[in-house]
């Protein structure tokens, strides 16, 4: 080995060691906890991890397609070259720049069926009783998505900006000249250059949004009944009852969807580096 | 011609103005209680009769039950932001150096393994992390929590990194090796220099993620003496008549810094991390 | 001062061979210039007489000594980038004195070398900027400034002026050679240009393929160029090459009789050299104008000769337009036979 090589090596191992430390050895050892049939069959009989799944897959399906519908839309707003947008666009980011805690529980505050400014103002104006906007499980879950869709839209609207801000304007120009409408610029120029990024950020966005621990639990912290779980949720609710297995295979069982596009985005930005590095 | 204008025009804002309402109430809303007194919060008026900063000073003087650790717990965010910054920075210029640089054996393994890392919702990790870290024994110690958000920001950060180095010109190491320069001369003469921009931005990243994060520090720090202030905020859910309007002026302390520093430092954080993410 | 010895160098990119087996003598003082088209090898070839590359086969020494096993930085070379490959972070002084602060000389003394360095290369006022702040010529002046600040055995130049555009190229070339026929420093110079190569070179290899086709003094290769690469690839405007049939002391092509002095067997298949300027008019060949491109000092004409083209380039004006019928004399002293098959000399 020459000194270049050793200094690699070097440089290259503590990154190595945190991996090994924090990441391949304690999930190994939860894969080993988590072995065992008989926790799972305790979970699946546990009702709440049903509805826990049926919750999942609705905040899945309904809050990551909501929330690309808006970005793309939004992005498509943000982009126009006005002074203006450009400061709205520097207020609109807020919501990812802050962090969870404060702006959750205000929202929570909000929306208390009791004192909350919302039921207050509809008192207010209709004299009846608003909402059990949280304590409505189906209510509540509706919520959560609302505060997903709050903190993470602004992300997703800066990346998809960026993807549109890189298609050549030209393109634009040109289909003005042939006589297109504004929605046939979107189909025949706008969404075949977005479409990659779109599907991509949607599928990371899935991965993600799996793992939303603080939409949920800082919004109802899975009450009332623990009926608004979602697996991210249901994990940590184990472990605070000491049943580590069960906590184990509650993110077990996700791991047959997880994986495949962990996978699929490994290869996709590895791919991405070799075209790079041609 | 102009009343066309001013239709597309009328267009934009009627997108403008929803989208400013959405993002800005929640967070007026944070802002009107923590100038409100007790009884003037739970009015539903939209500005205060009285507006008042007393909650900011019970804050301060910890005044309150909730509070008691406040300045203890504002220090140990402090504490363990900066160190989960500087510990992540420090790893993963090393590893991006290493991988992108000195093409170090095994470099493309180490990165699909970071990314997978990456790409691991950070609430499964969290599960086999909190086992993990009870048996090192280091639960209720605030290195768990560094060492757990170096774990999570390294990856982001050496990919970035590295995207960032791939795109140095390599005639510069050459003539660095050429001129004379060791491995340890190259890393410290020519990359490092080279490299601020992204190190500010990996740097404010990790910080930022550290001082935010609220699961893993609920997770693995419980004493009131070695917990962070996002879990201190998390006890005020523990009754149902809470203080809302000090909660709130808490809230406002702990959210406004990390705004702050990302805006100082939004023309390194977006390059720097779109282009990570929109690469395609 | 040095020499540089190649002795049968070997190397492969996976299962590509991209050198077969290279000798090559550099004199004490000597300005060998490899050149050849892209892909040819010759950058590798200096890449790895620099260090950059692993050497895989062969010997590579320098002053006697094999630097096959040597880190770049015990070979004591410098080497000039086609990207000049300055440190963007570093003002100019800082840039050319780099090598000798990683080497931890006294301040003083890098002071000195670099201040000796600017006053030739005509540097002293820039020294305090960035390299952002210069222009190409600059930059690339510089770059040689790093080079002779350290007062190396061998410099090595990888396409220096091929990032600047034509009149400065020229002008920097000049300033190269002046530079070399001050220090007389060993230089190893690679160049896709073969006008570059000419002008600056002691001696040149012309490199084809990973090999060397031919190794001369620049009017050596071309006034006797061993084979029909060397012939096509030195001189501008490029040789006029054309298949024929040596009959009688003279070739037979193209529908005429080309007189040539070389000797082959009667009836063997040639490749008949001329280059442009070679020709007289005159009775001789007919041919037809097609193209007239005059340049001030000399004119080529593309003409048309049994149905190939040709160039001629005569001296001054022409008086030929387009359509013109003209007779050619080619100078036989000057023609050029090669074997049709192997391309050799004959």
């Amino acid at each position: 080995m020459t000194t270049w090589q050793v200094w690699g090596a070097l440089l290259l191992a503590p990154y190595v060691l945190v991996f090994f430390v924090f990441v391949l050895y304690p999930v190994s050892y939860g894969l080993w906890l988590a072995r065992n049939p008989e926790s799972y069959r305790t979970l699946f009989e546990d009702p709440i991890f049903f509805t826990t799944v049926v919750n999942t897959i609705f905040f899945l399906l309904v809050a990551v397609n909501l929330k690309f519908v808006l970005a793309l839309y939004l992005s498509g707003f943000f982009v126009h070259d006005r002074r203006w947008i450009r400061w709205l666009s520097v207020i609109f980011i807020l919501p990812w720049a802050m962090p969870a805690i404060p702006t959750i529980f205000s929202i929570r505050f909000m929306f208390n069926p009791e004192w909350g400014v919302v039921n207050q103002t509809i008192f207010r104006l209709t004299g009846l009783d608003g909402p059990n906007w949280l304590t409505n499980p189906d209510l509540a879950m509706a919520m959560a998505m609302g505060v997903h869709i709050w903190k993470a839209l602004p992300f997703w609207t800066l990346i998809l900006m960026a993807g549109r801000l890189a298609i050549p304007k030209e393109l634009y120009e040109a289909a003005s000249v042939d006589g297109a409408t504004a929605w046939q610029k979107f189909k025949y120029v706008t969404w075949p250059s977005l479409r990659t990024l779109y599907i991509t950020s949607t599928l990371l966005s899935l991965i993600w949004t799996l793992g939303d621990f603080n939409s949920v639990y800082l919004l109802t912290g899975g009450q009332p009944a623990d009926k608004t779980h979602v697996l991210a949720t249901l994990g940590i609710r184990y472990i605070r009852l000491d049943q580590l297995d069960h906590a184990m295979a509650t993110i077990v069982v996700a791991l047959p969807f997880v994986l495949p596009l962990v996978y699929f985005m490994m290869r996709r930005l590895s791919g991405d580096e070799q075209k790079t590095s041609q | 011609m102009t009343n066309r204008k001013l239709l597309s025009e009328a267009k934009l804002w009627l997108v403008a103005i929803p989208v400013l309402l959405w993002t800005l109430i929640p967070i007026y809303h944070i802002f009107l209680f923590s100038i409100s007194t007790k009884d003037s919060a739970f009015s539903g008026r939209l500005w205060p009769d009285h507006p008042t900063l007393h909650n900011f000073v019970t804050v301060f003087k910890q005044e309150h039950f909730y509070l008691h650790h406040f300045w203890n717990q504002i220090w140990n965010s402090l504490w363990i932001a900066v160190a989960a910054g500087a510990i992540t920075l420090a790893i993963a210029t090393c590893a991006a150096f290493s991988i992108s640089r000195l093409k170090a054996k095994g470099g493309r393994t180490v990165m699909n393994a970071a990314l997978f890392t990456y790409f691991i919702p950070a609430a499964f990790l969290a599960v086999p992390m909190y086992k993990a870290m009870g048996t090192y024994g280091l639960l209720n110690n605030r290195w768990s929590l560094v060492l757990a958000m170096v774990t999570l920001a390294a990856p982001y950060a050496i990919w970035v990194l590295k995207q960032a180095s791939d795109k140095l010109p390599w005639e510069l190491d050459e003539a660095a090796r050429i001129d004379g320069a060791t491995p340890l001369q190259l890393f410290r003469l020519v990359y490092l220099p080279l490299m601020v921009p992204s190190l500010v931005a990996i740097f404010t990243y990790a910080l930022l993620l550290t001082w935010n994060e609220y699961l893993y520090a609920f997770l693995l720090l419980s004493h009131e003496n070695t917990i962070p202030l996002a879990v201190g905020l998390g006890h005020f859910l523990a009754s149902d008549d809470s203080p809302w309007e000090i909660l709130m002026a808490t809230a406002l302390i702990y959210g406004l810094p990390p705004a702050a520093i990302y805006y100082a430092f939004r023309r390194y954080m977006v390059g720097g991390l779109t282009a990570g993410a929109v690469k395609s | 001062m040095a020499t540089v010895v190649f002795d049968s160098i070997f190397k492969s990119f996976g299962s590509t061979k991209v050198l077969h087996g290279i000798s090559l003598d550099i004199a004490n003082g000597e300005f060998m210039v490899l050149v050849g088209p892209s892909g040819c090898g010759k950058s590798t070839l200096l890449r790895m007489l620099a260090g950059l590359e692993d050497i895989g086969g062969g010997t590579i020494a320098i002053d006697g000594r094999v630097v096959n096993d040597l880190d770049s930085k015990d070979r004591d070379i410098a080497m000039v980038f086609q990207s000049y490959a300055l440190y963007p972070h570093m003002t100019v002084g800082e840039n050319m004195g780099f090598s000798l602060r990683l080497r931890n000389d006294e301040r003083k003394r890098i002071e000195d070398r670099v201040a000796h360095a600017a006053r030739i290369l005509n540097l002293e006022p820039y020294l305090k900027r960035y390299p952002r702040e210069l222009s190409g010529g600059q930059r690339q002046r510089v770059a040689m400034g790093r080079a002779i600040v350290r007062d190396p055995k061998v410099f090595l130049f990888d396409e220096p002026l091929s990032n600047l555009d034509a009149k400065l190229r020229v002008a920097m070339r000049a300033e190269i050679k002046a530079l070399h026929q001050r220090l007389k420093t060993t230089t190893v110079y690679v160049t896709h240009d073969q006008v570059e190569a000419m002008t600056m070179a002691d001696r040149i290899a012309v490199m084809n393929d990973g090999r060397i086709e031919q190794l001369g003094r620049p009017l050596e290769l071309y006034d006797r160029p061993a084979n029909l690469f060397v012939a096509q690839f030195i001189g501008s405007p490029a040789m006029n090459v054309f298949d024929g049939t040596y009959r009688n002391g003279a070739v037979e092509a193209l529908g005429a009789r080309w007189p040539c002095s070389a000797k082959a067997h009667e009836g063997q298949p040639v490749k008949y050299g001329i280059r442009p300027v070679h020709f007289d008019f005159g009775s001789g060949v007919e041919a037809e104008v097609v193209v007239v491109e005059p340049m001030g000092a000399e004119t080529e004409l593309v003409v048309k000769i049994g149905g190939q083209s040709l160039t001629v380039a005569t001296h001054g004006r022409s008086p030929a337009a387009p359509g013109d019928r003209i007779s050619l004399a080619p100078n036989a002293k000057h023609a050029h036979l090669f074997d049709a098959a192997s391309g050799a000399r004959l």
